[in-house]
């Protein structure tokens, strides 16, 4: 939605009771920001090109752990310089503990009592269309003590996400809660992402661009799955690629692949008794899907060839002129060549 | 502002869903909220229940929200502009500005269309149809996949149509629109599209920020608007749709101009009201191209309002309406122009093939006269996007190319 809430600062200092209560009175929101404000910290690391070297944190445990995304300011020797500044402007030097992959998020530690701290839920706490609250300090904005920067927008969607960064793939695995805050900014990966009523819903990513739409991806990863992650219980999710040994799968396809490997996956020859041809797959055929994956091109076909294994039934989507069809294929073992 | 808009949402809700939703209200946490932190007592409860009537908003609309596929097509480089050859395309049309193309390149899902009529007309935008894709398949919400006919598209709106064939007794459900008129700057709008390739919609809210934007063609909004629900519908609380979110920019430019605004508060929707005319166009394969006077403008002789006429292009509408040069056009249907750009933007509401109504001072002599618009551009008033219909005989017999990633985007092709 991308709203900055202006937020006057609330803790400590003692303003003058008018503006605060007419704050009060207009801002639902104050005290979920409020309460997101004391358990989000500044983190300043080493930055390096177009990376920088700056984001954000959220405090989740009372003994010093402190959670960010992963970025040049967590990698390699930089974090010898990797400080933290916490929200009263206390600067703390922080070492890192554990990384996942899955998630591109980075656990750290620093040598403090953080009693205030947020709760990480075992189960998703938002739904579609909820308010959340996002508490970072993209750009840079906040300095020292200063209070961070707040936007409000709702959750869009809870999804995986295909990512990538400056053409390159990332990694990103399971869910992710897609919001229209705008948080894809240098300083707020790391930031807090919570309700109306003070749950952390998620936190910030790194910065990446959704393959889907190639527009960059404001996102959080969930807290459910933070917390699997801070128990030690995330599993690392096993991709769909069985063990190499079970072979590559035939089906009997000949694709047109005069017009590139972007065409269209156009049929242009169909073996005899191969598994397609059992399954009634004709000559110029065009396959829009195979096994639950949107076929686009003879690329998209190749790829997922390879994910098909003999033995195991799959769906093949085709449109012959203007029809669409779905028929079951049985991939056989390939003949090695 | 916010306040007042959920406040409203609260009046418009009504007592039922605040009593149904009153266990969900969320309370403070005694433990750290100091007084003066706490959630208010008078908590606007609008704030509370508009989730509920966002979602309940987009179940309306959803059956009537489709994916669109795409298959083959060119593949769109990053990186600058492709350089265009001088004397190509419409005239007047500026390539995409460079360092622009990182963003106005579609991505690798599904897209967002539209149903409009029960017998499978569906509206999208033809940002989804950049890539010329060779196959456009359509999957309704009960997953069932359809071959698509690309018909005409409008190209100053952004939107084209699609038709699947259904079996006649089948019936799609159309979406309700809002009243015309009955719309205000303010009032909540949710955005709702396909495109990161979930099998449910992602959904984004915002409010109306403008009624008349781009000539009157467009609505702006700051809820989310890009290429993940371009050609999808932006829709009211009640689920009526206000319009269908496109990529649009006030300075025109190609089929991508306006993307680069995605995350900037600056969304745009078409209203289909008043569409009707334009709509029976496109299902007869027409391409609605914007109306161009065949004029150069210039500054008027001791200023003043209007535009004076620099040149006036050969065999264009306003040669044919007798426009001279150092004419000085003063009125558009009754609408005084004030300067170039103001006749740009009163131009902008028109479209190819239309006939306005010239006020122009010639010397001393006021003139009336009738000009009709063309495109600029004859080879254009025909469909410029392929693939036109899914052939009986279509065969992917393109030459071969062997650097095909590193194509740029061919120009639209000429009608055979």
């Amino acid at each position: 939605m991308g709203f900055g809430v202006a937020i006057a600062r609330a803790d400590n200092t003692a303003p003058s009771a008018k503006p605060q209560a007419a704050a009060a009175d207009n801002s639902p929101f104050a005290g979920a920001i409020e309460y997101a404000q004391k358990r989000t910290v500044k983190l300043i690391g080493a930055g390096a090109g177009r990376e920088h070297g700056y984001a954000s944190g959220i405090i989740v445990s009372e003994d010093g752990h402190i959670l960010t995304a992963h970025g040049i300011y967590v990698t390699g020797d930089t974090n010898a310089r990797l400080q933290i500044i916490m929200p009263d402007g206390r600067v703390y030097p922080a070492t890192i503990e554990r990384r996942s992959d899955a998630m591109q998020v980075v656990l750290l530690k620093i040598d403090a009592k953080t009693p205030e701290h947020f709760d990480l839920p075992t189960e998703p706490n938002v739904q579609k269309a909820d308010w959340v609250l996002s508490v970072s300090n993209a750009f840079k904005v906040a300095d020292r003590d200063e209070p961070l920067s707040v936007n409000m927008g709702i959750v869009s969607l809870r999804t995986e996400i295909d990512a990538k960064k400056r053409a390159q793939d990332v990694e990103l695995e399971g869910d992710m809660l897609i919001i229209d805050a705008i948080t894809s900014n240098p300083g707020a990966p790391g930031g807090a992402l919570v309700t109306p009523d003070r749950k952390l819903a998620g936190m910030i990513g790194k910065i990446i661009e959704s393959k889907s739409t190639n527009t960059r991806l404001n996102y959080a990863i969930p807290s459910d799955r933070l917390r699997q992650f801070v128990d030690g219980k995330d599993t690392p999710i096993v991709g769909v690629t069985p063990p190499a040994s079970t072979g590559k799968a035939e089906l009997g396809i000949r694709l047109f692949r005069l017009s590139g490997k972007r065409a269209p996956a156009y049929v242009d020859r169909v073996t005899t008794d191969s598994p397609a041809a059992k399954a009634g797959i004709q000559k110029d055929d065009l396959i829009l899907a195979m096994a639950g994956e949107v076929v686009r091109s003879i690329k998209d076909f190749d790829d997922m060839l390879q994910q098909v294994r003999p033995g195991e039934e799959i769906t093949v989507i085709l449109k012959r002129k203007t029809e669409v069809l779905s028929v079951r294929l049985m991939p056989v073992a390939a003949v090695e060549e | 502002m916010r306040y007042l808009t959920l406040t409203l949402v609260a009046l418009l809700l009504g007592g039922a869903l605040l009593i149904a939703d009153d266990a969900n209200v969320a309370k403070p946490q005694a433990d750290v909220a100091k007084p003066q932190a706490a959630v208010p007592k008078a908590d606007p409860i609008g704030y509370w229940l508009a989730p509920k009537a966002f979602r309940a908003a987009v179940d309306k609309v959803l059956p009537s929200v489709v994916s669109i596929e795409t298959y083959g097509g060119v593949t769109i480089p990053g990186g600058p502009a492709p350089k265009q050859p001088p004397n190509k395309g419409a005239p007047g049309k500026r390539p995409p500005a460079r360092g622009m193309q990182g963003i106005s390149r579609p991505g690798e899902g599904p897209t967002t269309g539209l149903i409009i009529s029960e017998d499978g007309y569906i509206i999208t935008s033809t940002f989804n149809f950049i890539r010329k894709p060779n196959i456009i398949t359509v999957v309704l919400r009960d997953g069932s996949q359809h071959v698509a006919k690309l018909l005409g598209q409008d190209e100053t709106r952004k939107i084209c149509l699609l038709k699947i064939e259904l079996p006649a007794d089948r019936k799609l459900p159309v979406p309700e629109l809002i009243d015309a008129g009955g719309m205000q700057v303010g009032q909540w709008s949710i955005s709702v599209g396909v495109g990161y390739g979930d099998a449910e919609p992602a959904v984004s809210a915002g409010i109306i920020s403008a009624r008349n934007r781009i000539s009157g063609k467009a609505i702006q909004t700051d809820a989310n608007i890009s290429p993940a629900n371009y050609g999808g519908p932006l829709v009211d609380l009640d689920g009526k749709v206000i319009g269908i979110c496109v990529p649009l920019s006030p300075q025109g430019g190609g089929a991508a101009a306006g993307v680069e605004w995605y995350d900037s508060g600056i969304g745009f929707a078409v209203p289909l009201h008043g569409l009707d005319r334009l709509i029976g166009q496109m299902k007869e394969g027409k391409s609605i191209q914007p109306g161009r006077m065949g004029v150069m403008p210039g500054p008027v002789a001791g200023g003043g309002k209007g535009v004076g006429v620099n040149t006036v292009q050969p065999k264009s509408g306003a040669e044919k309406a007798g426009l001279k040069k150092g004419d000085i056009i003063t009125a558009i249907d009754g609408d005084e122009i004030q300067d170039a750009l103001h006749l740009r933007s009163v131009l902008g509401r028109f479209i190819a093939g239309d006939t306005i109504k010239l006020a122009i001072k010639r010397g001393e002599e006021k003139l009336e006269i009738e000009l009709t618009l063309d495109s600029g551009n004859p080879d254009v008033e025909n469909p410029t996007l392929p693939p036109p219909a899914p052939k009986v005989e279509e065969k992917p017999l393109e030459k071969p190319v062997e650097k095909e990633e590193e194509k740029p985007a061919p120009e639209a092709p000429k009608e055979p």
